[in-house]
């Protein structure tokens, strides 16, 4: 996947306009607080939708601007794409193109563009608290198969309808929602498993190959697994069923379960040193791009937020060579200064200033 | 002028009209002939003054009972449960029902505040307890809410000696497997039948 095109219009501080982009990417160089993140954030945005930075879509729009506009025009393999998507304040309506062609469902539209940003905030994934967690797996997980995401929106729209039900007071109501919450709520589930069982190995490898040697690392799910299976809803739902009133919320299945990241046994959230953290949240973001390279047999690019100036020269080295070591993928990196990048890249350089950029070296 | 302004705010409390078309709406009609905006304003009164939901059914009635209902070759046996109405317009366009209706007047949505107590479902019950009903279709829309209500109808219904059955869900005719949704698709298969 290759982005030739971006057109922002109304987002933070970038200026109005077009850019035309080399087809290996771009090193983004510039001061703090000139776009470069917000760059970053406008490539990312048509692939789910979502800033990585924000849930809230309004946080996007540029003070005292009516909303925002940004559309991607990339290669994918030999086809010529487009995706954009226009925000409103008013209403709070997002409005999404495919190929010029107004999409009504999230679901047709994800993933048409495919990219992985590295940022530092990752380092939430290992250090953060579980809903960091939750939104890395079903991203994960909804990019690889489409049919995830459907499941997923139709397990939330049951589970808000349910609680919806308890937050008035009725439990005969919220049982009637039973039923498509664990049909979804299993097919989460199981599939959530599947995936943690085989990309449990390749944590524990990728977090050896990044230089990390002070134990074993390992990645497991915590939750019910039971739940994977429809039928084992029912009595799970009504053993709950006294607890779920008096909290007015489902408490319940898939949405309260969490990845198990150790090292060497102990929970690396409440254990881990910054740069054991750093190191596992890098591996999960390596673990993403080959989970969705694989399942989709395309190459996302990659939009990397000064990732580099945090690993120490020896983890930089490691990372920079899984990341660009054999592979073509479109990089777009940024950083302050021309040191803080990993050696040995040959990209072209772009300047970040006030909101603006343009090749200059 | 504040007379067409209250029209056009009228208009624009339909479904589907903004405020734009509102106004194309007010603006169109106030050129037409005296005569025929008192055509319109007339069907709009007996409107009010004549449609209401029939006793039995909840269907669109002129009278107590709806023209479906009071029809002696329709099969009172059978019950068609709906959400709404205008479900009973579309079947009624197929021709292949022979039965009568039961409108529910919406479905099961705690979201929007809508509960059991908001539908006809007391009238549902106590026609099937009023003896004379064999068999209840439940044709709720195929969304989750729909889905939901007609598994609460039947949960109801359960001790009733009659048998419930739900519309069958599939590929639409005339259509193109390409452009099914995989939902859709999925329903299809997994309630395939065989060929005799």
């Amino acid at each position: 996947m290759r982005l030739t095109r971006l057109t922002v219009r109304g987002v933070r501080n970038l200026a109005d306009g077009t850019l035309e982009l080399p087809a290996a990417g771009a090193v983004l160089l510039g001061a703090n607080g000139q776009g470069k993140t917000s760059l970053l954030e406008a490539m990312a945005f048509p692939v789910l939708f979502r800033s990585f930075r924000t849930a809230m879509d309004a946080e996007v729009v540029r003070f005292g601007e009516p909303g925002f506009h940004i559309g991607v025009a990339f290669e994918d393999g030999a086809r010529a794409r487009t995706v954009a998507a226009t925000f409103r304040l008013l209403g709070r309506r997002k409005q999404i193109e495919v190929d010029g062609v107004p999409t009504r469902r999230l679901v047709d539209a994800a993933g048409a563009w495919l990219a992985v940003v590295f940022a530092p905030e990752d380092v939430q994934l290992a250090a953060g608290a579980a809903t960091g967690r939750r939104l890395y797996l079903d991203r994960t997980l909804a990019l690889a198969d489409p049919r995830y995401l459907a499941t997923l929106a139709r397990y939330r729209s049951a589970l808000a309808q349910r609680n919806a039900a308890l937050r008035q007071g009725r439990a005969d109501l919220a049982a009637a929602f039973d039923l498509p919450l664990a049909d979804a709520g299993a097919a989460v589930v199981s599939r959530r498993l599947a995936w943690v069982q085989a990309a449990g190995e390749q944590f524990t490898t990728g977090l050896v190959a990044l230089g990390e040697q002070s134990g074993e690392a390992t990645l497991g799910y915590h939750g019910a697994v039971e739940l994977a299976d429809p039928a084992a809803w029912g009595e799970r739902l009504v053993q709950a069923a006294p607890r779920d009133l008096a909290r007015r919320a489902t408490t319940v299945g898939p949405h309260r379960d969490d990845l198990d990241l150790r090292l060497g046994g102990r929970l690396l959230r409440d254990y881990g040193s910054t740069g054991q953290q750093r190191t596992a949240a890098v591996a999960l973001k390596l673990l993403e791009l080959d989970t969705i390279e694989r399942a989709t047999g395309r190459c996302p690019a990659l939009l990397l937020d000064d990732v580099f100036a945090e690993l120490d020269p020896e983890r930089q080295a490691r990372l920079a060579a899984r990341l660009f070591g054999g592979r073509s993928a479109q990089v777009f990196i940024t950083a302050p200064r021309p040191d803080e990048l990993p050696r040995g890249l040959a990209l072209p350089v772009w300047r970040v200033s006030r909101g603006q950029c343009q090749p200059g070296d | 002028m504040s007379t067409l302004d209250d029209l056009v705010t009228e208009f624009a409390r339909l479904p589907g009209v903004g405020r734009k078309t509102a106004q194309r709406l007010a603006h169109h009609l106030v050129q037409q002939p005296g005569e025929r905006l008192a055509r319109l304003a007339q069907a709009l009164v007996q409107v009010a003054e004549r449609v209401r939901p029939c006793t039995v059914c909840g269907n669109l009635a002129e009278a107590d009972r709806c023209p479906i209902c009071l029809d002696p070759r329709r099969d009172a046996g059978l019950v068609c449960v709906v959400e709404e109405p205008a479900a009973v317009a579309s079947l009624e366009r197929a021709g292949e029902f022979r039965g009568t209706y039961h409108v529910l007047g919406g479905r099961l949505d705690p979201l929007s505040g809508v509960g059991p107590e908001a539908l006809r479902l007391e009238q549902l019950v106590a026609r099937v307890r009023a003896g004379g009903v064999r068999e209840v279709i439940l044709a709720t829309n195929p969304s989750m809410e729909g889905e939901v209500t007609a598994t609460y109808v039947q949960q109801l219904l359960a001790g009733q000696d009659i048998r419930v059955s739900r519309l069958a869900r599939g590929l639409p005719m005339g259509g193109d497997l390409e452009y099914v949704d995989g939902v859709t698709l999925a329903h299809a298969l997994s309630a395939r039948q065989e060929l005799r």
